[in-house]
């Protein structure tokens, strides 16, 4: 590659991680790319992330999408957090919210002081104390405030189609200059000195020459897995959870949850995730404890409205690879790593991919490997938290009601997570990292949604006057009720602006 | 169920400078039913937190949480503020550059919401070059402490302050007596251990044996507690950081000013601290300094001379006992940088603070991260021995997370997240912009159109014009906050 001005970008696939890609791209750098996309009709995409996290706001915004336009396109309701059913134990359930619980009092981090009351008998879920939590449970929503104010101790996120997502960015990206080819690659070349890839070859004869490819071609990873070999660690072994049983069902109710619904199942976990016209379900599980034909027939048993497809199986294996980046080949998406939906995370991990990509897109055309270096320490770092904290999910449990969960209760944990896991345990205390995704916060709502109290926490608690403590605790929470109170509810605040309801479907 | 833990009965604070005078007060504060004794040994010149007279932005909020007013640090303290860090030469002789504390606000960003979600990228990006409101404001001579009861063009302003060490310190005292804090004055002698390893008591001159739950050291570079235990080890951090020898002035003339300039010398760097109470000259040298090189430095022959030998402990907190400040860590006194340590320290001692029982996990995340503090200020020094003058002429050793930062910022204009490092990306970067070591182009620069960041540059001009328009002239605004105190 010589020092052109422009590089030529060449995204493979046309999922949702490819658009975003291609999007992002051409739109943050006109001036230094061309991006082409080749994508084929005869292969279908899996659409992952029907629910995301509050993250691909600032994605939805840096690309100067209008909020209700999008929202119209992809049929997207609100989402506060999600509501994990039966993980601890059978018949709990507690949200894990975008936002916090409480504040520090004293200096003392808010759930100590929960802890401490709970001990006493004198309080109730921790999530009374978290306006996300409550706005959740009473199925209202209005836009967090952008102060210092008890409004401002949420976010949200969005629960989409993502098969509409994809072509949603697909418009906006053709819009933005990205070159859209159909086809399906036959062979890819490569340059024998130093192993780049230079051009992917299509059936229909045409060659498409590029700089730099990104690999967005989901599990087959064409690029980074079958033609540059790389390795991929798997850890199937945490997390074994290798297929999803997906079928869409009309609403039951005309109220819409601003939430998700994840519900433990004997060998995996269930979705429900609303949307403006429907209903997604689908059961994650593991195959080496349920086949096929049972997962389908327990989704179509357990939607709640009427069924609007066949249950479509999807197959994944959770792991990383080595490198996402190699070569000139950049994986995004599947292609680079999988860690089931459990906490939204598969459209994020996409996004992040494609952040860091722009931060440190090669200058001048010419690839260096500090960047590229860089650039898999903070994937792997983003792909590491995460993949500790959904194997928490599962290991923090009491169930012994099947062979899965007795088999992630018992196993043997990463000793990133043990550590942790262990200081919690001792002490109602959290690891303390401020990169990557999921801090204390959420820690905190898993630990303690899913049974997981520590044998103590901080002294500080027992030294104020109890009946105090317990009077500020409620003050706190009947403002939150307040708060919420004076909330609309979900559906109408969606139908306060007609600008982003779909069309009837 | 869980249980709160048994709290802290009596704890022992080593050294009466005031690092050891902060912590026994916050450690009042925290624990109103504890008895706290502070044990009074003899000051050690060579402690370059315990004498320091200035120290970062953190250090107010701080203040703020311990009820130490910022009115009583200029009136009783002799305080003032400091809005921006000079560096003189550090890029090539005659070279300047500015940098200034806090991070432009996005509101979107300030949010608690924002706070406490992580995510996404957290390094920082650089932005086009803009005027600084700090920078225009200390050029000016202009400031008032920034209301916090509404917005005004000022609030986003960050600042250090620097005041009179011995009435700090004494101001400190006097808080401790309000809080009946113990005093005892001697040397510690000696430790007892018990059978767990942990420290029963210790053995103080003059005073006899002491024992408590928890030992916080905070006796200087001697480490008078730490150094006693098994277990303790020292890292060097001499290959890194290349000041052997720091001399200080006497005093000179009473100034008031907005900035403290550090300027390279060659040999090592000058810092000039503008005191309400007298101009403080700091000559830190590689040594092997002739006294007319240090006279001709400093401008008057040094009232004290120091041997640096930069380290850190392995571990500052062993058995029941916690190293704070110099006993935890011994460099140079750049930039407010010992002081600024202690009291991040101290606010993680806060954040963690034990039981009765010392859990052994508890204390290693305790270390865990005041390791980090520790290898985050020796990582904020090392760049200053990267910026071009000072690289040219000493050939150090640099942490890998120094040369990923030097390497990002260089050549693509970003900087990964330092955890628990004393300045935010941003401020870091302003840092490395002001000793010259120059910034790469962030690829989605090249998207800005020159209308954008010329919009950009208008909005940082008239964000500075407004500041400027509503503060008055720093030296009036001091005068009046005296006048009060009549």
């Amino acid at each position: 590659m010589d020092s052109k001005a422009r590089m030529h970008v060449v995204v493979l696939g046309g999922g949702t991680a490819g658009w975003m890609a291609a999007a992002g791209i051409a739109k943050l750098l006109p001036a230094s790319t061309t991006v082409t996309l080749v994508e084929s009709e005869d292969i279908g995409i899996v659409g992952v992330g029907e629910a995301t996290l509050p993250h691909i706001r600032a994605y939805v915004e840096r690309l100067g999408i209008d909020e209700a336009e999008f929202m119209k396109a992809t049929h997207a309701t609100y989402k506060l957090g999600i509501d994990f059913r039966d993980f601890g134990k059978i018949g709990d359930s507690y949200i894990h919210p975008f936002g916090s619980f409480g504040e520090d009092v004293a200096g003392v981090g808010f759930h100590h002081w929960w802890l401490d009351q709970h001990h006493r008998g004198n309080v109730g879920d921790i999530g009374d104390y978290s306006m996300a939590v409550a706005a959740a449970r009473a199925n209202r929503f209005a836009p967090p405030a952008q102060d210092m104010t008890l409004a401002s101790t949420y976010g949200y996120a969005y629960q989409f189609d993502a098969t509409l997502f994809g072509p949603f960015m697909r418009e906006f990206g053709i819009k933005h200059g990205v070159n859209r080819i159909e086809g399906l690659v036959t062979s890819v070349e490569r340059n024998p000195e130093n192993g780049n890839i230079t051009a992917l070859c299509l059936k229909s004869g045409e060659r498409i020459e590029g700089d730099l490819f990104i690999d967005c071609s989901g599990f087959r990873s064409l690029l980074l897995g079958s033609e540059l070999q790389e390795d991929w660690q798997d850890w199937s072994h945490w997390l074994p959870c290798d297929r999803a049983a997906a079928m869409p069902c009309t609403h039951q109710a005309s109220d819409i949850r601003p939430y998700t619904i994840a519900t433990a199942m004997p060998a995996g976990w269930r979705w429900q995730i609303p949307l403006q016209h429907r209903m997604g379900n689908g059961y994650v599980f593991s195959s080496a404890f349920c086949d096929e034909d049972k997962a389908c027939n327990a989704i179509q048993q357990a939607a709640e409205g009427k069924a609007l497809a066949d249950p479509r199986i999807l197959r994944f294996r959770p792991g990383r690879r080595i490198k996402s980046w190699s070569h000139n080949v950049i994986g995004v998406g599947l292609s680079s790593g999988f860690l089931e939906p459990l906490e939204s995370t598969s459209i994020y991990l996409a996004q992040m991919a494609i952040t860091y990509l722009i931060e440190l897109f090669p200058e001048k055309g010419r690839i260096d490997a500090r960047d590229r270096d860089e650039f898999n320490r903070l994937v792997d770092m983003e792909y590491d938290r995460v993949r500790d904290f959904l194997i928490l999910h599962y290991n923090a449990t009491t169930r012994d009601d099947s062979e899965f969960w007795n088999h992630v209760r018992t196993m043997q944990l990463p000793d990133s997570l043990m550590g942790k896991m262990e200081l919690w345990r001792r002490t109602g205390r959290v690891e303390k990292y401020s990169d990557g995704l999921f801090y204390d916060a959420s820690w905190i709502a898993v630990y303690i949604g899913q049974g997981v109290i520590p044998q103590s926490h901080d002294a500080r608690t027992s030294m104020g006057d109890p009946a105090r403590i317990a009077n500020a605790l409620n003050h706190l929470k009947q403002a939150i009720a307040a708060q919420v109170g004076a909330m609309p509810g979900h559906v109408d605040y969606l139908q306060r602006n007609a600008a982003r309801l779909a069309e009837a479907a | 169920m869980s249980k709160a833990r048994a709290p802290l009965r009596k704890i022992v604070v080593v050294g009466a400078g005031q690092v050891g005078a902060i912590v026994a007060i916050a450690l009042k504060r925290a624990l109103p039913a504890c008895d706290i004794t502070i044990i009074g040994t003899t000051p050690d010149p060579a402690a370059f937190a315990d004498n320091a007279a200035t120290a970062l932005a953190f250090t107010n909020k701080l203040h703020d949480r311990l009820g130490i007013s910022e009115t009583q640090m200029i009136t009783a303290a002799g305080a003032s503020h400091r809005l921006v860090m000079r560096y003189f030469g550090w890029a090539e002789t005659g070279s300047h550059g500015a940098m200034s504390y806090g991070t432009p606000s996005d509101p979107a960003m300030q949010s608690a919401f924002a706070r406490n979600w992580g995510g996404g990228s957290k390094g920082s990006t650089r932005q086009p070059q803009m005027q600084s409101v700090a920078q225009a404001l200390a050029d000016a001579g202009r400031f008032i402490r920034p209301p916090n009861d509404a917005h005004t063009p000022i609030s986003d302003i960050d600042y250090g302050l620097r005041w009179n060490a011995p009435a700090y310190r004494q101001l400190l005292v006097s808080i401790a007596q309000q809080l009946s804090i113990g005093h005892a004055p001697g040397d510690v002698a000696g430790v007892t251990l018990d059978e767990s390893g942990s420290v029963a008591s210790i053995e103080i001159t003059g005073h006899g044996a002491i024992a408590a739950d928890l030992f916080i050291d905070c006796g200087g570079p001697q480490a008078p507690l730490l150094s006693r235990l098994p277990g303790h080890a020292t890292q060097d951090w001499s290959d890194h950081l290349p000041i052997r020898r720091v001399h200080l002035a006497a005093p000179g003339q009473p100034m008031l000013a907005l900035e403290d300039r550090i300027s390279f010398l060659g040999q090592g760097w000058l810092g000039e601290c503008a005191g309400r109470d007298g101009l403080q000259s700091t000559l830190a040298s590689i040594g092997g300094l002739d006294d007319t090189a240090i006279v001709s430095a400093l401008g008057s022959a040094p009232a004290l001379s120091i041997d640096c030998a930069p380290q850190r402990c392995e571990a500052p907190w062993i058995a029941n006992v916690i190293a704070i400040g110099d006993a935890a860590a011994r460099f140079e006194p750049l930039a407010g940088l010992p002081l600024d340590l202690a009291h991040r320290q101290l606010s993680l001692l806060l954040e963690m603070l034990p039981g009765q029982l010392i859990e052994p996990l508890e204390r290693n995340e305790y270390n865990r991260r005041a390791v980090l503090m520790m290898d985050g200020v020796r990582d904020t020094l090392s760049m200053h021995y990267s910026a071009p003058h000072a690289a040219h002429l000493f050939d150090l050793e640099r942490s890998d997370h120094v040369i990923l930062s030097l390497d990002q910022f260089t050549r693509r204009g970003r900087l990964p997240l330092w955890e628990e490092a004393p300045f935010s990306a941003s401020e870091t970067m302003g840092l490395m912009g002001a000793l010259g070591i120059a910034a790469g182009t962030p690829p989605q620069f090249a998207t800005m159109g020159s209308g954008q960041i010329a919009a950009m540059r208008q909005g940082a001009e008239k964000l500075a014009s407004d500041a400027l328009e509503f503060v008055p002239p720093y030296q009036q605004w001091m005068a009046q906050m005296l006048g009060q105190r009549s």
